[in-house]
């Protein structure tokens, strides 16, 4: 009964970590929450585990348990990994804000600051930037 | 002339200012798509009409350039894009070959477009052209992410045949399979995050 107490806890905060990631990737909170009510169906009725592990060829239930955590586990990386790559995105724009308006100002003080021919879609950073942020908000 | 010096340690970026390049410094390296990106927005800010991507490694002849953008003009396209199977390839290695014929046909069977060469960085495209591209891959999978742009913009390209000439420089900067297997995990963990 303890087991299943911890084992329950454990899974609510996978539930709450599936609803907080919905936001930010649907098929991830999708995964964790699909994962998290099988474990805790597996969790209080055992004889669904058996019966499941024995129809995939499993063996046990409590096996089955142990993938699924594994299955888990798998997710839970994979969603760092997608962190990370959004942490990557950031310090790409802001690397690029700094090559490009360090650019920008070693022109101006050369006296090369041409102005833009072509200034009706986008003539500055601050537009493009916009609009890749409009970008991003319509994907 | 536009150079992106992508967290450089060695004197690329002086010689390229010495030779009147206009330098654009990454503070740290990101990689070739990243620098790809900052170049076209740096172009685009100063009002290009025309924008052409070249690769510093040497595998690419500036001779090829007056093709491609002629061929902008000539069949009123949004992109011309280099192929080393339309044209010449000098010293490509055995296994090179197949890779890029893999990723060609990875390309192919994912964006419908009826390319050759799926990963040549000598292409030409217009000012519109490259306003509809936004490359989010920092390193080689932006090769593959140029055409599933392209091909989701609708706007129109055309191969032309240019001449690659492999050396060992080129060869030790340019893809391996395993940064192939890399080019993988990057497109799908693309698709899941919003």
């Amino acid at each position: 009964m303890i087991a299943q107490l911890i084992l329950t806890a454990l899974l609510f905060g996978v539930l709450l970590y599936a609803w907080s990631e919905y936001r930010r990737s649907p098929v991830i909170g999708n995964l964790s929450f699909l994962a998290a009510l099988a474990g805790l169906d597996f969790v209080w009725v055992p004889s669904h585990a058996t019966r499941l592990a024995e129809w995939a060829g499993v063996g046990r239930g409590v096996d089955l348990v142990i993938y699924i955590w594994v299955m888990i586990s798998w997710i839970l990386l994979l969603n760092l990994h997608l962190k990370m790559r959004a942490q990557l995105e950031l310090i790409t724009a802001l690397a690029r804000t700094i090559a490009i308006s360090n650019a920008l100002q070693a022109l101006k003080d050369d006296g090369r600051s041409n102005p833009p021919q072509v200034p009706s879609s986008g003539g500055d950073l601050a537009a493009l930037q916009s609009r890749h942020r409009e970008d991003d908000a319509r994907s | 002339m536009v150079v992106v010096a992508d967290g450089s340690t060695d004197a690329t970026a002086a010689v390229a200012a010495q030779a009147g390049a206009i330098v654009l410094s990454h503070p740290v390296n990101l990689g070739q798509g990243a620098a790809l990106q900052t170049g076209i927005e740096f172009a685009l800010l100063r009002g290009a009409g025309f924008i052409v991507t070249f690769d510093a490694d040497g595998q690419h002849r500036a001779a090829d350039i007056g093709s491609l953008l002629g061929a902008l003009t000539k069949h009123h396209v949004d992109f011309a894009l280099g192929s080393r199977f339309l044209g010449t390839v000098v010293n490509m290695p055995r296994s090179r070959r197949l890779l890029l014929r893999a990723a060609t046909w990875f390309t192919r069977a994912t964006t419908g477009l009826k390319v050759t060469d799926s990963h040549n960085g000598l292409r030409a495209m217009t000012r519109r052209g490259a306003s509809s591209i936004r490359l989010r891959q920092n390193r080689m999978a932006h090769a593959s992410e140029i055409l599933h742009q392209i091909a989701r913009s609708g706007l129109t390209y055309i191969e032309m045949p240019v001449t690659i000439q492999y050396s060992g420089y080129s060869l030790a900067k340019g893809q391996k399979l395993s940064e192939f297997v890399t080019v993988l995990i990057d497109l799908f963990a693309r698709r899941l995050h919003r």
